[in-house]
Parts: structure tokens; sequence; C-alpha cells
């Protein structure tokens, strides 16, 4: 077996690239023509709409948290319990986000509605909604787990920098206060309520049969 | 034996046994809804449905049928065989049964799963049954469609509450009427019936009466669905993360055998179900058994203490160990009284009475009060162990209320006891307040801990491997659920090492060494001596929530 020898010849350096001055004259020159070109658009206020031309030329500098870059429809961000018409959670406790999530950062505590309520029989509702935010890796298996699309993660929030662990804990007040990217708190979806006409009938006598 | 062949599998039977009794021995599953092994044959819900061969010579009864042809667009002129209910129909010797490997069976019984689901609410998400449901395994296994009815499905009431421990909903009831049977069969008080017929059919209690007695827990354990649900396990857990362990109930003497399902993520005990054993409980176990899961965390002894009356204080096993081993020490020869504990494993009671063997102490037994018994399951005496306590003492032990006599006599200083319970009056226990130093060994609080002069905790039944003897002298081991709690070691354990911290010869380290000690002095008391067989153990593995 015969070796192969490539032979890389060193890079031939003029005495102009070895000072490095001129390289350094160029690239000050780029930063100048942002610097004006930034300050042109600043004070003529022509400065691109990043929500309209996210990735339009120009300054990609965001002041964050004035400005905000929009997430796309899909981004995973701080979860929010969607509510109902009359706002309370969508959520009935089923435990099927708490059982697909990888990182065993939901707790639920189901409850049975009291005797009385029209719900009764047909659900169950969380008594207690904890999220572990530390122990989320914004996976989604919840959202796509959740049958009642009670579950969201379209709050285009990020997990805020707390100074204490505890406050990273969410429990169902604060999950139900957040709001989705399209400004409400509910979903889209429908939902038949127990009584609604397209909800199926609390006794035997309601469908007519 | 006589045989008859189920699909390619010759499987044997006793005579006069049905096809699907047999093959469930065999830990062959035939469909079912309705039968159980342990209940009357119903053949209701038609799930078994087998084709069977017609004898040689025989003539097989066909039925005319009128087949979809998608070719000509229209119903064409067929013959299929007639299928018989594998529940009700007795084995014959070399009768061939076609099963899963009849087109007609799988078409029969595809259909009969589409009609039990026509008026199903599929509330799967929040139904307690959902992964161990006979809809769900049959949708998967027989079905495989989807539903084709459009119309509204018949609704029925729903969170009907029939007693203290049942909560009923009929929509998802196929009225399959193994509760009833269960009430009529094994508690022998017809309290269920059903009403209405057709789609219309539910369950109802008898008028003015509630579902009540110890056995209303065996109608939601023989529920295929979630019709009848626990109002004690209902929403509390989803049952695939549970996690199931091979155990005997503590409540009496008879030592049920039964899973108790615990949620490793928790390390919590959510509920108890019968495992089936013909020698032992058939497949039932009484109320108070199915709720002896909150046991496990219902007043528990999990740190050790040090102290009596007002100058109680907490301590650390090793210290308490220490401080007992002191105390045992200034007790008179002769005036030290070793307390076996009814509640407590064999291998427990044994390492306590080899302790008292090396101290020469007198030897009693402490047991919990009689209670109600039955006819069905409920022994009179609610201690699982006392006659494997009674066996490592050497066959005869002294009562609490002899030790209480012999206290008062002023014949005893100093006590070494296992558990808490009593069997006599509270007011009874005066004497103990005089002896000096009473050192027990507890997994849970009871009377006797208000005399202890050092506590220490030991792991329940629940938290350690061990066995129990009942009342017809079967020992019966038990498996470890959980971990124990706090700094609760298994009481074997503890004592082992009081007597090291003694300098007594008390070497067990490992459970294997105590039950071969156990082997060794009373043979009869050791699991792996069971006189009678678990007949029907493959079956009732194959069938497990069946």
């Amino acid at each position: 077996m015969t070796a192969t020898t490539k032979v890389i010849r060193k890079p031939q350096r003029t005495m102009a690239d070895q000072s490095y001055v001129i390289e350094l004259v160029k690239g000050l020159g780029v930063t100048l023509k942002h610097f004006f070109k930034g300050t042109r658009q600043m004070v003529t206020g022509t400065t691109p709409d990043l929500e309209k031309h996210p990735y339009a030329d120009g300054i990609a500098t965001v002041q964050y948290p004035e400005e905000k870059r929009p997430y796309a429809q899909r981004w995973r961000g701080v979860h929010r319990l969607t509510h109902r018409d009359d706002g309370s959670p969508r959520c009935v406790a089923c435990l099927c986000c708490s059982t697909a999530c990888p990182a065993q950062c939901i707790y639920i505590k189901p409850a049975e509605y009291a005797e009385g309520d029209k719900r009764r029989g047909y659900e169950r509702y969380p008594e207690e909604f904890v999220i572990d935010e530390l122990r989320c890796i914004f996976c989604g298996f919840c959202v796509e787990a959740c049958p009642c699309d009670a579950i969201r993660m379209d709050t285009g929030y990020h997990m805020t920098a707390l100074d204490d662990r505890a406050s990273f804990i969410y429990d169902k007040a604060q999950l139900m206060s957040h709001v989705g990217q399209d400004g409400t708190q509910k979903s889209a979806n429908p939902r038949h309520e127990p009584g609604d006409p397209t909800h199926p009938g609390v006794t035997r006598l309601h469908g007519g049969h | 034996m006589p045989n008859f062949k189920l699909d390619d599998r010759e499987i044997p039977f006793e005579k006069g046994e049905t096809i699907i009794k047999a093959a469930w021995r065999v830990g062959v599953e035939i469909p079912h809804y309705c039968w159980h092994p342990g209940l009357s044959v119903a053949a209701n819900c038609r799930m078994c449905l087998v084709e069977i061969e017609p004898a040689p010579g025989g003539r097989a009864m066909m039925l005319d049928i009128m087949k979809w042809d998608a070719a000509k667009n229209d119903y064409v002129p067929d013959r299929k065989p007639k299928l018989q209910p594998a529940c009700q129909v007795q084995a014959v010797d070399g009768m061939v049964v076609r099963s899963t490997t009849s087109k007609h069976a799988a078409e029969a019984r595809a259909h009969v799963q589409e009609f039990l689901l026509v008026n199903h609410p599929v509330d799967c998400p929040i139904c307690d049954q959902a992964g161990e449901c006979k809809l769900q395994d049959y949708w998967m296994s027989e079905q495989r469609t989807f539903k084709r009815m459009r119309d509204e499905p018949v609704h029925k009431p729903k969170g009907v509450v029939f007693g203290d421990t049942i909560v009923y909903d009929a929509e998802r009831c196929i009225t399959c009427t193994r509760c009833i049977r269960v009430c009529d069969e094994l508690v022998g008080d017809h309290m269920l019936d059903l009403r209405e017929r057709g789609n219309r059919n539910e369950v109802v209690l008898a008028p003015g009466r509630k579902l009540e007695g110890d056995y209303t827990l065996m109608t939601e354990h023989v529920c295929p669905v979630g019709a009848l649900t626990s109002s004690h396990f209902r929403f509390k857990a989803r049952v695939w993360t549970l996690k199931e362990t091979a155990t005997v109930c503590p409540g009496c003497a008879t030592g049920c055998n039964m899973y108790l399902d615990v949620d490793p993520r928790e390390q919590r005990a959510y509920r108890n179900r019968p495992r089936d054993n013909e020698a032992v409980n058939r497949f039932w176990m009484c109320d108070d058994g199915m709720m002896s899961y909150l046991r496990e965390h219902e007043g528990r002894v999990v740190k050790a203490r040090l102290g009596r009356d007002g100058g109680r204080e907490d301590s650390k096993v090793p210290a308490a160990l220490d401080r007992a081993a002191e105390a045992i020490a200034k007790v008179p020869a002769g005036k030290l009284a070793v307390l076996l504990g009814a509640q407590f494993s064999t291998e427990d009671n044994l390492v306590l009475a080899a302790f008292a063997k090396a101290v020469g102490a007198s030897v009693y037994l402490t047991a919990k009060a009689p209670w109600r018994a039955d006819k069905i399951l409920r022994h009179a005496d609610q201690n699982p162990n006392r006659a494997g306590a009674t066996a490592v003492a050497g066959g005869s032990v002294g009562s609490l209320q002899d030790l209480l006599a012999a206290a008062a006599a002023g014949q005893v200083q100093g006590i070494v006891g296992l558990g808490a319970d009593v069997d006599v009056d509270a007011n009874a226990l005066a004497p103990l307040s005089r002896i000096g130093e009473v050192v027990l060994f507890l997994s849970h609080e009871g009377p006797l801990a208000r005399f202890a002069t050092v506590v220490l905790p030991a792991a329940s039944w629940a938290e350690a491997d061990g066995s129990f003897v009942n009342a017809k002298r079967l020992a019966q081991p038990f498996k470890r659920a959980l971990p124990p709690k706090g700094d609760a070691l298994p009481a074997w354990d503890l004592i082992a090492r009081l007597g090291r911290a003694m300098n007594l010869d008390l070497s067990y380290t490992k459970l294997r060494e105590v039950r071969a000690a156990l082997l060794a002095q009373a043979p009869e008391a050791h699991p792996d001596s069971r006189p009678m067989a678990v007949s029907a153990d493959a079956g009732a593995q194959a069938q497990k929530g069946a």
C-alpha cells in the first residue's frame, strides 16, 4: 500500500496582510457603514418593522423587552390552561398530559364536581394543576396528549429568570392567568357543555329516544 | 383426563367443565365479558362465541344468511355455521373448537364489540377503568373498526351513587350482570338488578336499598368496564402509572391473596385487588381487606422515639438501639418479657423469638381483638399471622392478658415487644406503666405505644418481604411494594441489630438467613412449605383483572 502525500503550502502573506492595517480599516468601514445606515434610518424613521419583516436587512438588534421578535405560531413557550366560557378550566383532569410528560413535571389532583353540578358524572376537574417549569423540557407532548385542548404552549412567553426556585412551580391560578399569542384565554376549538343542545343530554329523556 | 382441541392446542378438562373454563385453567383466554370463573354462567354478552365442528359423522348446524357482495353490489345467499357460547357449552372429549382460527367467530366478535360500543360514551380519558378495560382490550384485539352509527347515542344516568363505596355510570355499562351475580352468589343479597330492556337496559338498586355489606367493592372488581367505580379509587390515579406487587392482605387470619397497587413516583399505595387463589380467597376480598392499603399511610411510626409521657423525644435509630440495649441490660435476669406480634411477619417474630431465647425472656403474644366474622372470607381473628408467631415461639405462647397478670404480680420489669396492638380493654393496661423499660418495634401507633420508653420504627407489611401463616396453617409469602418510610427498617433487622448491640448471637443481616433459620426451626411456617397448591395460578395470571 502506498501512502499518498499531499503537500499543503503555507499561505503566502504579503507585508500588507501581515501588518493587518488594511484589513482593520476595511472592517472598520463595515462597522461605520452600518453605523451611518442605522443612524440614518433612526433619524428618518425608516427602521424596518421587525413584526412585518423579521429577517429584513438592516439592524438585527432588538431592543428587548420593549421590542420583541414575533414567534412562530408553533413556538412552544410557557404553558397556559385554556378557559371555558364560564372562566373555568377546560381541563377534565384526565392525566393524559402528565402521563405523556417525559420530564414528569406535571402534577394534577383530579376531583369530582359537587352534587347538583351539571357536569357531575360527565367530567372531572383539576383541583390542583401544578407544572414545575424547571423540570419541563418544553417538548410539547402535553399539548399533543390533551384530548380537550386544555393545555397550550402558545403564550409566546419565555421562561423568565427568577431568583428563587419556588417561583418556577406554577399552580393552576398562575397557569390560567396566562394569555395566548392571539390575546385570548380560550381555545378556538368548540366545546360542548353538558346540557347544551350540542352535548349529550343529562337524562335518557333528553335525546327524545 | 379427557381433552378437546381449541384452535391448535389440546386442552384437558374435567367432566362437566365448560370450554371457556378449561381454556382459562391453562391460561388461554377466549374473549368474554359476562363470564367470570367465580360466578355462574349468564351467557348474555355473546363475546365468547366459538365455532364447534360437528361430531364425526354428524351434521353441521348451518344458518342461511344473506351476505353482502361488493362486486354485485347486492346481497347474495350464503351459509355460515351456527356459533355457540364457549362459556355455556360443556367440553366433550375429542371436540374440535375454533376460536382464533374461525373467521365466523372473529366476525361475530367484531360485531358484538361494535354493538356494545354503539351507545358507549367513549370517555376513556376520564374513566378509571381505562388501561384495564375489556372494551379497550377487545377493541384492539377483536374489532379495530370505527363506529358506523351516526345517530345520537342513548343517554342514561351517570354518576349514580349506589352506596358508600360504589358509583355507577349506566352509559358505560354493558349490562353483563356480573355485579348482580356477585351480590346474589357471593353475598346472597339481591341488592342489584336490571331494569328496562335493549339499549335502555341498566343496573339499578333494589327499591329502598343501597349497596351495603362487606363485599360491595367486589361488584366494582368484577365489572369488566368502567360502569362501577370505587368511590375511594375514583379519579385518584391512572392505572397505567400503578405498579402491582403480589402480597397478602394483613386484615385478618384468612390471608387473602392480593395485589397492592402503588404509584412508584409518589411512593403511595392506591388500591388493593384480589389475587386469584382458589385455595384461600378464590377471587374475592372483603371491603375492609380492599381498604387495607390505607394502613400503609395511616398512623405510621417513622422515627425512633425515646422517653415516656411528657419526656418523649425523637431520636435516630442507632442511638435508640444503644439506649434500648442499655435499658434491657439493666433488667434483672428472668424479669424480661418478650411480646411477639401477630400483626408482623413470621420472619420478624422468628428473630424476636431467637432474641428471647438468647436473653432468657418469657414469651407472650400481642394481637388485635376479634372482629366481625362471616362465612365467606372474614375470619374472626383480625391478625394475619397469629399462627406464624405461635409457630416460631414453639407452638404455644402466652397472651397479653397473661403478661399483664405477670406484670401486676411484679414478675416483669422489662418488655421487648413487636407491635402496639392489644386484645384487652385499654384500662387493663395500667400495670404496664409500672414497668421500667418497654422497648417496642412499631410500624403503627397503637394502645401500647404510650408505655414505650424506646420506640423503634419498623417497616410495615408492604415495605418488606415476609410471610404470614393464615388460620388454615397456610404459609404465604408477600413482597415489598414500597421502600420503608422515614427511618424505618424491617423489624427482624432492627431486632437483630439490637441483639448485636447487646453482644448476643443474632447474626441475621439478610432475609435469606432468616428464612433458612425458619426452615430449620418451624418448617411448617416457611412460605415454601405450602400444603395446598394454588391450582388456578396460571389461569389467574393470564386473566388478571378479568
